[in-house]
Order: structure tokens, then C-alpha cells, then sequence
């Protein structure tokens, strides 16, 4: 890169959206963001707001190290949770699997530039999540969330015989919209926060 | 250090089989009621199961686990109840709501295979030691690296956890409100989670540092500190899981 930077070459500073980080620094990554999305939830609490705001760290994996580490991270938190908390967490590790994904291809596609992007992301991370969760709680719940709100709206949409897809879709949609927006947003303030010299650490 | 992990140590004939055998239990338990998806084979698995976790001594545990999809089951009866697509036989009504047959069987199935679920991994979860687990995945060939990260997360939680507590003191002394509406409380968020990530992020930086010092990356073989002891009857009690599979399996195949 040397060479090239003093022969006069344009440096090429475009990641390759699918290249693989996988030093030290991008493991060691994987169980602290693991540990943010738990810190993040436990914050939440304890300020009891209305969201969940436990996908901190995998979104901030995945802008920082890319789509696989965002993916792995994801995957690691639902099955170490499903081994030593709650199994429920076991097959939702898709859905994170998928978070940690797009976060860390549309950070490199570009979204990080300003706040509308990184909305835009937000968008983005939330129909994945949908689109992702809603077979899954079909599956296991017949289409309800868990949630008051959501199931609320299933029930309802069911009594007006809505089709199932779509009444449980709604309702993963009506928890995912809040809290997905809220924690992409979170974890774009924070990595504009973040001093050059630890984003750096990151990069291949 | 207390760590996430609802393990309970106890000295009872379930936690002296070994994680690979609960593992492969684990799975047929789980799956066979989605390849015979009736309420028989699913009530027959979780009878067994909570046989186990009494053998175990770890039943009393398990309700914690259980209240937690408790309230979204009644739920799922009340909504299945009574607006299930496939609903034609009446069976009582309340204040001109109706509940059928069909729908409330329907909530039945999904209510028993997700209690076999959870039984089924409680006995992972309450009579498998973490580190005993990831460490016999990686005898068996997961990853060492994968093993690490795995061993990290259950150390990293309950510190990071106390540098939040630290955290969340050291901002209120500086004025930061905790209390109030919505939007008070939303501010908060910010102040909190900005440090804490910081400071996760600076200390990754410092553990990459000692477990390269340790030669994390290097290509060397590795070995074990701690000897493996499985009784030779596991063996026996994995083949007999294992054909009850193949068992289940063909007679869904057959019938």
C-alpha cells in the first residue's frame, strides 16, 4: 500500500462488501458485543422503556467488523442463550443472524454517511427482522410474539380473518418498528462517538 | 464471579451423563415432536423429560423458565380459541365469545410442544456446567477459537454488568435523571450505553493483546489441561437414544 500511496496510484479504499475479518481483534469483538446487547437490555430495564434494545452490540459488530462478524456474533448470542437461560432464544439466532448481516453490508454500502441513512438502515434491519421472525413465531407460537401489543393486533386481525401470514407478520412488525429503529439509531450515535483510533483497530 | 448460567451443581445421576449425550437427547427430543406432530408423542416426551429433571433434582428450577411462556400460551388458547382458520366445532361460549374445539386442540399441540422444548434444554441448562460443555464440543472438534469466544461471553457478561452498575452510579452523580416521563428516561440511555461502550471497546482491544501474548493465532497443536472421563455405559444409553430416533423416524415414514 506503500507503493502504491507514493507511486501516485489511487488508493483503493473500498472494502469488498463480503470480505472476511477474521483477526484477532474481530473474535475478541464477537463476546463484548454480546456483552453490549445484554448491558444494553439491562439498561433498558432498569429505565424500564418499552423496548427491548438487546441488539446494540450486534449492530455495532456488524458496522465495525463487517457482515460475518455481525453474523457470528449474532448466531454466538441466542445460542449461549438458548444453552444457559432460555431456550426461546435457540430459534430466534436466525433473525439475529440476519441483523448482524445487513448491518454490516449496508455500514459498507454506505449508510453510516448521516442520520437519514442510517434511518434508512434502521428500515432495512427492521423488514429483515419481520420477514425473518414472523415463520419462525408461526412455527413455534402460531403467530403470536409474546408481546401484549402485538398479539393484541394478531387476535384482531385473526377475528377479521386476516390470513395468518399476514396477521403475525403485522405483529412482529408492531414490536420490531419501535425497538429496531431505536437501536440502529443508538448504535449510530455511538460509533460517530467512537475515536478514530479504536474504528481503525477493526479494519483488515 | 456470578455468572448467567442457571446451573445448578448438585450430585444426582442426570448430571453424571455427559454433555454430548444430552446433547444428542436433546435433539431427539426436540425434533420428534415435529416429525409425529401429535399431542401423544408430544405429552410422552415431556412426561420423560420432566422425569429427568426430578432425577436430576433440579425440577423446582424449572419454573422460572416455564412462567416465562405461561402468559403467551393462555394467550395463544384464547386467540387459537377462538379465531383458528380451521374452527367448526363449538365448544362453550363466554359473553358471546365462542371458543371451538379445533382451535383450543391447536393450542394444545403448540402449548406442548413448546413445554417439551423448554424442559427439554432445562436439563442442559440446569445439569451441564457451561465451560464442561463448550469444552467437550471442542474435544469433538468445534473450533478452538469458537470455543474461546464461547467461554469469553459467559465470563465478559456478569463484568460488563458491574462496570454498567459503575457506570449508571458515576452519571447520576453528575446530575444525569433516571427518573421522570418517557423522554427523560430516553436521554438516559445515551450517557449509559456511550461509556460502557467505550470501555468495552478499548478492553477488547487490551484481551486481543493477551491472547496473542498467549499465542492465540498460532498454528501449533493444543492441548488439554483438564483429562476427560466418560463411563463406558454412556455408549450404550447414546445407541438406545439414537435408535428411539431411527424408531420414530421409519413410523412416521411407514404410517
Amino acid at each position: 500500500m506503500l507503493n502504491q500511496m507514493t507511486g501516485g496510484e489511487k488508493m483503493e479504499n473500498k472494502k469488498s462488501l463480503w470480505s472476511f475479518n477474521f483477526s484477532t481483534m474481530a473474535l475478541v469483538l464477537i463476546p463484548v458485543s454480546i456483552g453490549i446487547n445484554y448491558v444494553g437490555k439491562l439498561f433498558a430495564q432498569t429505565l424500564k422503556l418499552p423496548l427491548w434494545l438487546d441488539s446494540i452490540g450486534t449492530i455495532l459488530a456488524g458496522i465495525l467488523a463487517g457482515p460475518w462478524v455481525g453474523a457470528i456474533s449474532g448466531g454466538i448470542n441466542n445460542i449461549i442463550y438458548g444453552l444457559t437461560v432460555s431456550p426461546v432464544s435457540f430459534a430466534y439466532g436466525i433473525t439475529s443472524i440476519a441483523i448482524g448481516i445487513v448491518a454490516g453490508l449496508m455500514a459498507r454500502m454506505g449508510f453510516l454517511k448521516n442520520t437519514k441513512r442510517a434511518f434508512l438502515m434502521g428500515l432495512a434491519i427492521v423488514g429483515v427482522a419481520t420477514v425473518v421472525s414472523t415463520p419462525i413465531n408461526i412455527i413455534f407460537w402460531g403467530g403470536q410474539t409474546g408481546n401484549i401489543w402485538g398479539d393484541a393486533l394478531f387476535g384482531f386481525l385473526r377475528s377479521q380473518n386476516w390470513p395468518v401470514w399476514l396477521a403475525s407478520g403485522l405483529d412482529e412488525l408492531v414490536v420490531d418498528l419501535p425497538d429496531k429503529i431505536a437501536t440502529t439509531l443508538i448504535a449510530f450515535a455511538i460509533y460517530k462517538g467512537l475515536p478514530k483510533r479504536i474504528i481503525i483497530l477493526f479494519d483488515e | 464471579m456470578r455468572s448467567i448460567s442457571l446451573y445448578v451443581d448438585k450430585d444426582s445421576l442426570i448430571h453424571k451423563i455427559d454433555p454430548i449425550t444430552k446433547l444428542i437427547y436433546t435433539f431427539v427430543s426436540v425434533i420428534s415432536p415435529f416429525i409425529i406432530p401429535t399431542i401423544l408423542v408430544s405429552s410422552i416426551f415431556v412426561a420423560v423429560n420432566m422425569i429427568i429433571l426430578t432425577l436430576g433434582k433440579v425440577f423446582k428450577k424449572v419454573i422460572p423458565i416455564i412462567s416465562f411462556v405461561f402468559f403467551i400460551i393462555i394467550t395463544i388458547f384464547i386467540i387459537q380459541g377462538m379465531f383458528y382458520g380451521g374452527n367448526s366445532t363449538e365448544l362453550f361460549s363466554v359473553f358471546s365469545l365462542t371458543f371451538y374445539v379445533e382451535g383450543l386442540f391447536y393450542a394444545l399441540r403448540i402449548a406442548l410442544r413448546a413445554i417439551n422444548i423448554l424442559l427439554t434444554f432445562s436439563i442442559i441448562i440446569l445439569t451441564v456446567k457451561p465451560s464442561i460443555l463448550i469444552e467437550s464440543l471442542v474435544r469433538r472438534g468445534l473450533p478452538p477459537k469458537l470455543g474461546y469466544v464461547m467461554h469469553s461471553v459467559l465470563q465478559i457478561i456478569p463484568m460488563m454488568s458491574s462496570t454498567a452498575n459503575t457506570i449508571m452510579d458515576a452519571q447520576k452523580s453528575r446530575g444525569m435523571e433516571t427518573e421522570g416521563n418517557l423522554w427523560i428516561r430516553m436521554k438516559a440511555f445515551i450517557p449509559l450505553i456511550g461509556p460502557l461502550v467505550m470501555n468495552s471497546l478499548v478492553s477488547t482491544h487490551e484481551r486481543s493483546i493477551a491472547l496473542e501474548v498467549r499465542s492465540f493465532s498460532a498454528k501449533t497443536q493444543k492441548t488439554f489441561l483438564n483429562e476427560e472421563k466418560i463411563p463406558a455405559a454412556m455408549k450404550y444409553l447414546r445407541l438406545v437414544i439414537i435408535l428411539i430416533f431411527i424408531a420414530i423416524v421409519v413410523w412416521r415414514v411407514v404410517l
